[in-house]
Formats: structure tokens, C-alpha cells, sequence
């Protein structure tokens, strides 16, 4: 296939230092050993008991290894609700760190966000529109599939209204986000104001973000877009380091800085919208995630988007794992728990990392 | 509505006897009765089971409002998520066998019991953990998939049709009795709390002209209010009271519609019905009564204030009769 | 040079969608003749707006010789490099690179064949200094990366920055940022060299390093072309100057030729003395501080 050709035929330059390298295999096997622990312990916690063994124990027996079968409520928890929901956790997680770490190099700004760029908040309006104006084209998958439509849709928008003679210059795009931004923002807030109270609760909830609402057809309505958006983004991670430099040096080092941008700006907004649009909004770990990598085993998007990719599951599906139990048997709305947890950790990181480098280079 | 006043104007006669029967059984008297209007300005937040346990009678076969037919076979941990489910749920006598409550359900009984959902945000796994043998949901409880969840469990779950006014009373407590296998008790229940409204309703005085009863949300003391239209679910409480729903009357649809205060200037209400939280948020009837718009009202200007408690005011069920006998001395009790 | 409007369209969009479509591995140069014209600019016009930046210019690049490219403030030299390295495309007049019009190449194409050193450096992420020398590389991963680590070994010990391979770029000083750039576009090893400002933000004898690595890669063969403020280092390093003011080429060739005191003192529009350096006879050009502004 054309995409390994590419792959196998251009090794990846800019080889870090031994340090830094060893630190990335090192973190790599961290995180998935993370995975490896944390997702069973995930399946064996809830507000509805189900040890670790029975878990390993129903796995088995379904799979015809033996093992043995819980009863029907257990099963049931741990089949329709826990399993979709770990899995979903893991998708939306790696497609929001690895979107996170993507956006960043694209805009050459370690503070960029989906939500910058529209994303969010079209994903946001199409939801919003769904439940205000109770459309039901689709029956559950009204909401998802308009928020996803609405989320591409305004990224290529504000892509396509901040180009100008084929280029496109972070500061426009930026501001053009901005003024997207404002006007989804009026949208959500004149439909919220002619809605009724029952879709404002619904709408208020959704924007809090949750991954309670997860069903297998959920996750395999985001598996295929996650799965596209993350094998796609690291054949791009040497160009991403190019572009560090700047885009004119990047493309005097070879890079078609344009269609980078197009195909990264699509596989952002692929990743983003998709697991925008079925879990809502959920901040700071597209943030957060690749900085933490970023300061531990240094910028280098090689290990950067797969391994934000990795600890962005790692850390969505801890925090959903937090939201589900520290309230039992109700839940907290997830996006409000990692925006809790985000956003002084985000200051924290700010303040060291101008310490440490003096500023934003 | 008419059936129902027709219905109530049949049984008339034999209300007055019934209550009185029901009182010799050995009810807390003071519930009773119709309560006296001083108590109703400040009703204890208690259900007044039956008398007596009603042993259930299952498997029962029961339709669902979303159309499913459901079996019961057991109802040893019923979980009724909402307030005004649970509210009848404990006024049926089985009050023993329910395990979680919404957190709208703080009447006595059942504010112990451990709090399994905030109004809309069914956690399929926290209603799991209950074990439950029977789910009671409302119409809008959601979110869907949540529901989906809990049926795929093997969980019986009847939805009751969301009430929009006292003719629902009647049939979402036959419908809960019915799931719980008591249908003789809910027809019992039923009939008691139709005669306590019917009482209620005969001591609206009748002179005249009907009062024009603005239902207003109120949240801090902003100048833009929400006020209720016919999708509120007031309009029929208000007008049971005697008095002419103003919001319904202009032709809002909707629950809520915000307008300026020189709106609620011009639409005149002789009285203002709010929720009792919302009263307070802007000072109590005093504050109330100064917001502009509020106070060029002949409702503001007369202090024709009609408070009721946010988790009971829409709760169509057993105890509507004492929201509505609270209406009832609010609005006539102070000035007529 | 412009292909049929009828033709570009689908292939800009088959280039934007094709992203991992198979290409053949692009084709390094040769090594260039000495002498052989390696950039050339002809009847070359830039309006950026409604200003005319450039107009009618004219200038060759050889292989074998520096040439620098001199004037005043918004003469029109950086826009005259920028060009050159196919960053902008000319409103008129053609540029051909190693033979070829500038925009027949694709960019890894081009990524071969020409290094261009910006004004400022700047970098987004804390890459240390040896990974953005090694991104000078880039080029030639799909062709050789074989001679990858010598070439970078080669280009830090020259430009003096291999005692800094460990640091955060965004740690080092002014000049070490130039420095480093610097190392960065020669590991490209490029036959043709186009430097903006290399030795603005350098002291004294990091300024004559610079320069005196310009003449040894002419030396070695290739074509350098390198933007300076200071006439008596481009008096002294190189081989060619090409003065420009507003937009136009008011004198091209050898410095001893061109740099007298009528020409430069109309061009800057300041009097300056123009006398041969008393032991080595190379030119120094100095402000007559004795004349007045107009004189």
C-alpha cells in the first residue's frame, strides 16, 4: 500500500538525542503498561459490583476460554455498559491528545486548542440545534451526527475564509476562528433562548460533556474516524518538526506546507468533531496531554502523536473512571471533572515551563 | 378538564362522606380533611400513605407509555425516577420497597434514601447498582441510551406519561398501581385524591370575575422574565383555582417565553403565581413586588403573590390537592 | 513558464489530495560546473500591493562565486532573495533555478537544490540545536541519508555550535540562534546558498567566520548569494556585488568596480568615502563624517 511505501521510504530526520529517546521508549512502554492495568481495573469498578476476576472470567467464557458466565444484571453492566464506555473512553481520549499534539504543530503555537479553531463550538451548535429544535431525523444519532456535520463544516469555513493566495497565516486563521467562535457562540445562545426547558437541560448537559451515554454503536460510529485520524497524523510527524521552524524554512526543507495543512486541518477536525460529537465537549485533555509529553521527552511529533494519542486515553478514561465512582450511584458530568482538574494544572505548566525556557521562544 | 368537573360534580355528595370514612380508618387527622388554610401555607413535606399495605399481586402484564408491554414479576426494589413517581409510589403503601429516589423526591419518606439521579442524568449503572426488580420513569427521563441500558439488563421499566395537568392525576397513579400489581389501591388512591381536588375546588369562591394569574420563572432579579405559557403544566392547576392562566390566555404555547417588563406591564396580571426558590432568589414577596414590570402590575401593586414549593408545584399526584388548596388561599385568602 | 490554466487546476488538486500517493524519489543535481548560472533573474517585477518592490531586474547566480547583494533600507533586497528561492512568484519577468523556471520544480525538488537562511530564526517547540541541525537534512532522507551525520558533524564544527548540540534552541542567545540556523541550511548542502542578513546578530569575528565559510563553499563549487548591510565585508568576502536601490539594479559587478563614492553616495544619499585598505588594498567604504548629509 502506498501509505507504507511512504512511510518505510522516508525514515523520519531529525533524530533526537540518546537521552530523549530512550525517555520516549521508556514513557511508551509506561503508557501502554497504564492501559494494560488500568483498563480491567476500569471493568471491575462501578456503582454496580463486579470484581476484576469475574471480569477476566465473563471475557473468557465469551470469547470460549473457558472462564464463566456472571449473572444476566452483571453481564449486562459490564457487556452494554462498561465495555462500550472503556472503549469509548480510549477513542475519544487518543483522538483528543493526539488532535491536541496535531493542532499545535500545525499552528506552531504549543497554546493551541480545537476550540480555537471552531471545532468545539460548531460541533456544539449542530448539537444544540438537534435538541432545540427537537429534529429526530436519525432517532439518537440526530445529535452526534449533527454535531459532527456542523463541526467539519465550520473548520473548513474558518479554514477557507483565512486563506488568501493559497496561503494561510496563523494570525488570520486564528482571528477568524475567533470571530467563528463568537457567532456559534450567538447561535447556542439563541437557541437555547427560544428552546424549552427540557432541551435547555438537555443542552446544558451536553455541553458539560459525558461519556455516559456510550453504546456500541457509538463507538463504532467514532472507531472508524479515530482509527483513520491516528494512523494518518504520525506519517506526518517529520513534517510536523519541520514546520517548527517556520513555514517558509519548512517548505525550503521540502515540505508542501499547503497540503500539510489541508490534510492535517482534516484530520483534526475528523478526530475532534467525532468525538465531540458523542461525548460533548470535554476540555484541556487536547491541552494538557501533549505538553506533559512535550516537557518529559522533548517536541519531537514522532513520539509526540502517538504517544499523546496514548497518555490521552490513559487520561480520559482515569478521569471518566473518577466521574462514575466519586459520586456513586450518580455520576459528574466528565468535561466539567477534566476541566476542573485541567485548567490549574494548565497555569501550573504555564508558569513553569517560561520559568524553565523564558518564554515562548 | 370539563370531564374531570363533571366527573367531580357526580361525586359530590358521597366526598364529604368519604373523607370522613378515611378519617374513622385512622389517617393522621390533620391530612386528612381538606388541610385549614393556615397549614396549607406551610404543609409538612410527608405523604399520607393508605391505610394499610397492599400486598401485590405479580406477575402483572402492564402497556408502557413508549408503547412496550412489560411484565413485573417481582417489585421488592422498585426505583422510581422522579419525584412525583416516587410521591406515588409511597402514597400506594409501598413505599418499603423502594431503594433510590431522584433528588426531586424530599417529601419525609423518602429523603434517607440514597440519591440515584439529578433529573436528566440517568446513569445506567447507578440505577444497575440498586438491583432494582422494577424502574419507574417518566416520559422525558433520559438520556435514551441510558434507558436502553437498563431494559437490556432484563430490568422492567414502565414509562409514565408526563403530567401536564390534574386529568393526568388520575391515570399515572392507575398506571403505577398496575405495574405494582395494586390496581385496587390505586383505583382507592385515585379516588381519594380526586375528592380532596374536587373539595378544593368547591371552596373557590365564585364571584365574578375570574383572576388573570401571571406564572412567572424567576431567577435573581434580571429585568427579562420567563413567564409560563400553556406547555408549563400551571395553566391547569391555575385554572382549577378559579382563576384564568394569563400566559395560556395570550396564546403562548411553549412552557416558557421571556418578555420585557413593559410586557408584563401590559398583559396586567391580577396575580403572579412563582415557585418558592425563585422568590426567595429575589428577596421574598417584598423584593418581588419592587422588580420594574412586577410592581406596575395590578398583582404587584395589590401584593397578590402566589408562592408554591419548586419539587411539588407541577407534581400532579396525591398531594395536589394541598398545592392547590395553597393556590386557592393565596390568591383569594389575603384580599377577597 | 505558465501552464494552461485548463491543466493546473485538477493537478493542484490531485498534489492537495494525493498526500500519501507513491512519488518518485526526487532527483538530486549534479555537482555543478564552476561558472554554470545556478539562479537567474530576468525582467523580474514584484508589486506587493500597489507598490512595485522590484522592477526589470536582472542578476545571475554562479556556480563558484558569492555575490552580494547590497542598498539601502527597502531597496528591495530581501524580496529580490525571497525570488529567487521561489518563495514568491514574480508579477512579471521569469526565474529559473539550476536551468528550470523556479515553479517547474516540485518543493522537495527544489529542497535539493537551493538553502535559504531567513532574517530571524525562530522556532516553535524547545527542539535542541542538534535536531534542528539535523532538520537540514530532510531533504535527503528519501536519497542519502547515509551521509547525514557527517554532514551535520560538519556544519556545527563549522559554524562553532557543536559544544551547544544539547541545548534548547530557545535558550541560546541572539547570535547562537544565527549561528545555529546557519549550521541548519549548510547541512542541506545545497548548490545554491541564499542567505538574508547572516551576520546581523554576530560580533566581530563570528562575522568574518561566516563570511569566510560563503568563500569556501564557492570555493568548493557552489553558488552563494548573501543579503549585507556592511559594504566593507561585502567589499572584502565577495566575489560580486549587486547594488540595489528602489527596486532596481543600480550597479552589478566585481566590488573594486562598483563601489565608488559618486554611485554609493547617490545610492544611500549620504556621502561616503570610498579608499583602497593601506596594507591589503581591498576597498573600505566609509560615511564621510567631514561633508554635510546633502552634500
Amino acid at each position: 500500500m502506498s501509505v507504507l511505501e511512504k512511510t518505510v521510504r522516508e525514515p523520519v530526520a531529525p533524530a533526537p538525542p540518546r537521552g530523549r529517546r530512550t525517555t520516549a521508549w521508556l514513557l511508551t512502554a509506561g503508557l501502554v503498561a497504564g492501559l494494560v492495568v488500568l483498563v480491567p481495573v476500569a471493568a471491575g469498578t462501578g456503582a454496580y459490583p463486579v470484581p476484576v476476576g469475574d471480569v477476566f472470567a465473563s471475557v473468557l467464557h465469551r470469547s470460549g476460554l473457558g472462564g464463566g458466565e456472571l449473572d444476566r444484571i452483571a453481564e449486562s453492566v459490564l457487556w452494554n455498559v462498561r465495555f462500550p464506555r472503556i472503549a469509548l473512553a480510549l477513542l475519544v481520549g487518543a483522538s483528543l491528545g493526539c488532535a491536541g499534539a496535531l493542532m499545535q504543530g500545525v499552528f506552531g503555537n504549543p497554546l493551541a486548542e480545537p476550540g480555537v479553531i471552531g471545532v468545539s463550538s460548531g460541533a456544539a451548535v449542530g448539537a444544540v440545534a438537534a435538541i432545540a429544535l427537537g429534529l429526530n431525523f436519525a432517532g439518537n444519532w440526530t445529535v452526534p451526527v449533527l454535531a459532527f456535520v456542523a463541526g467539519l463544516s465550520t473548520v473548513l469555513l474558518v479554514y477557507g475564509m483565512s486563506r488568501s493566495g493559497g496561503r494561510t497565516e496563523v494570525v488570520t486563521l486564528i482571528l477568524t476562528g475567533i470571530a467563528v467562535n463568537a457567532f456559534a457562540g450567538a447561535l447556542i445562545g439563541l437557541f437555547l433562548f427560544f428552546a424549552d426547558t427540557a432541551a435547555i437541560n438537555q443542552i446544558t448537559f451536553w455541553q458539560l460533556g459525558s461519556l455516559s451515554q456510550a453504546t456500541w454503536p457509538k463507538v463504532l460510529a467514532v472507531l472508524p474516524c479515530a482509527a483513520l485520524g491516528l494512523t494518518v497524523a504520525p506519517l506526518y510527524a517529520r513534517r510536523l518538526d519541520l514546520l517548527a521552524l517556520g513555514e517558509r524554512p519548512a517548505r525550503h526543507l521540502g515540505v508542501d506546507v499547503e497540503r500539510l495543512r489541508i490534510v492535517l486541518v482534516l484530520v483534526i477536525a475528523l478526530l475532534t468533531a467525532a468525538a465531540v460529537s458523542v461525548s460533548g465537549i470535554i476540555g484541556f485533555v487536547g491541552l494538557v496531554v501533549p505538553h506533559l509529553l512535550r516537557m518529559a521527552a522533548g517536541p519531537g511529533h514522532r513520539f509526540l502523536l502517538p504517544g499523546s494519542a496514548l497518555l490521552g486515553a490513559l487520561v480520559l478514561l482515569a478521569a471518566d473512571l473518577i466521574a462514575r465512582t466519586v459520586a456513586e450511584p450518580a455520576e459528574l458530568p466528565l468535561g466539567v471533572l477534566t476541566a476542573l482538574l485541567g485548567s490549574p494544572f494548565f497555569f501550573w505548566l504555564l508558569r513553569r515551563t517560561r520559568r524553565r525556557q523564558g518564554g515562548w521562544a | 378538564m370539563r370531564r374531570l368537573r363533571t366527573r367531580l360534580a357526580g361525586a359530590l355528595l358521597s366526598a364529604l362522606a368519604l373523607t370522613l370514612t378515611a378519617t374513622a380508618c385512622g389517617g393522621p387527622p390533620e391530612a386528612a380533611s381538606a388541610p385549614p388554610p393556615d397549614a396549607a401555607s406551610a404543609p409538612p413535606d410527608r405523604v399520607e400513605p393508605l391505610a394499610g399495605t397492599p400486598r401485590p399481586a405479580l406477575p402483572a402484564t402492564v402497556r408502557s407509555a413508549d408503547g412496550r408491554t412489560l411484565t413485573v414479576r417481582r417489585a421488592e426494589r422498585v426505583v422510581p425516577l422522579s419525584g412525583s413517581l416516587s410521591e406515588i409510589v409511597f402514597t400506594l403503601g409501598l413505599g418499603s420497597r423502594v431503594v433510590a429516589r431522584d433528588v426531586t423526591a424530599t417529601f419525609e419518606q423518602a429523603a434517607r434514601l440514597p440519591v440515584v439521579t439529578r433529573g436528566h442524568d440517568v446513569s445506567a449503572e447507578g440505577v444497575l447498582s440498586l438491583r432494582p426488580d422494577l424502574v419507574i420513569a417518566e416520559s422525558g427521563t433520559g438520556p435514551a441510551e441510558a434507558m436502553d441500558q437498563i431494559r437490556a439488563a432484563g430490568i422492567p421499566v414502565l414509562v409514565v406519561a408526563a403530567a401536564t395537568g390534574l386529568d393526568d392525576v388520575g391515570p399515572r397513579i392507575g398506571a403505577v398501581a398496575a405495574a405494582l400489581g395494586v390496581p385496587s389501591a390505586g383505583e382507592e388512591l385515585t379516588r381519594r385524591t380526586e375528592e380532596r381536588i374536587a373539595a378544593v375546588t368547591r371552596s373557590v369562591p365564585r364571584d365574578g370575575t375570574k383572576p388573570r394569574v401571571a406564572f412567572l420563572y424567576l431567577r435573581g432579579s434580571a429585568s427579562v422574565y420567563l413567564i409560563g405559557g400553556r406547555g408549563s403544566g400551571a395553566t391547569s392547576l391555575i385554572e382549577a383555582a378559579g382563576a384564568v392562566d394569563a400566559g395560556a390566555g395570550s396564546g403562548l404555547e411553549k412552557d416558557f417565553t421571556a418578555i420585557t417588563s413593559e410586557a408584563l406591564v401590559k398583559a396586567a396580571p391580577d396575580a403572579v403565581l412563582v415557585m418558592a426558590k425563585g422568590l426567595e432568589s429575589v428577596g421574598g414577596v417584598d423584593g418581588l413586588v419592587k422588580i420594574p414590570g412586577v410592581a406596575q402590575t395590578p398583582a404587584g401593586m395589590d401584593r397578590r403573590i402566589v408562592s408554591v414549593e419548586d419539587g411539588v408545584l407541577l407534581n400532579y399526584g396525591p398531594r395536589t390537592d394541598q398545592v392547590l388548596a395553597s393556590v386557592v388561599e393565596q390568591l383569594y385568602g389575603g384580599g377577597a | 513558464m505558465k501552464r494552461p490554466s485548463g491543466m493546473a487546476r485538477p493537478l493542484r488538486i490531485t498534489r492537495a489530495l494525493g498526500a500519501v500517493r507513491p512519488r518518485g524519489r526526487p532527483v538530486p543535481p549534479a555537482a555543478p560546473v564552476p561558472g554554470e548560472v545556478l539562479a537567474e533573474a530576468e525582467g523580474l517585477t514584484v508589486r506587493l500591493g500597489a507598490r512595485e518592490v522590484l522592477a526589470d531586474v536582472g542578476v545571475r547566480v554562479r556556480a563558484g562565486e558569492v555575490l552580494a547583494l547590497v542598498g539601502p533600507n527597502g531597496a528591495g533586497k530581501s524580496t529580490l532573495l525571497s525570488v529567487l528561492a521561489a518563495d514568491l512568484p514574480p508579477t512579471a519577468g521569469c526565474v529559473r533555478i539550476h536551468g528550470r523556471p523556479a515553479s517547474d520544480w516540485s518543493v522537495p525538488e527544489l529542497a535539493l537544490r537551493r538553502a535559504v537562511l531567513p532574517q530571524s530564526a525562530s522556532l516553535s517547540f524547545p527542539f535542541t540545536v542538534g535536531e534542528v541541525v539535523r532538520m537540514g537534512r530532510a531533504p535527503w532522507t528519501s536519497v542519502r541519508p547515509e551521509d547525514d551525520g557527517a554532514a551535520v558533524a560538519g556544519a556545527m564544527a563549522a559554524t562553532e555550535v557543536t559544544g551547544l548540540a544539547a541545548r534548547p534552541f530557545s535558550a541560546l542567545s541572539g547570535g547562537e540562534r544565527a549561528r545555529v540556523a546557519l549550521a541548519r541550511v549548510l547541512a542541506q548542502c545545497a548548490p545554491l546558498l541564499l542567505l538574508d542578513e547572516p551576520t546581523a546578530a554576530l560580533d566581530l569575528r563570528h562575522q568574518e567566520l561566516v563570511l569566510r565559510l560563503c568563500r569556501e563553499r564557492a570555493l568548493a563549487g557552489d553558488a552563494v548569494v548573501v543579503v549585507l548591510h556592511d559594504l566593507g565585508l561585502a567589499a572584502a568576502h565577495a566575489h560580486r556585488v549587486a547594488v540595489l536601490r528602489a527596486g532596481r539594479v543600480a550597479a552589478d559587478g566585481p566590488p573594486r568596480e562598483v563601489f565608488t563614492r559618486g554611485l554609493l553616495s547617490r545610492v544611500y544619499e549620504q556621502p561616503v568615502e570610498v579608499f583602497p585598505h593601506p596594507r591589503t588594498g581591498t576597498v573600505v567604504v566609509l560615511p564621510d563624517r567631514a561633508a554635510g548629509p546633502s552634500a
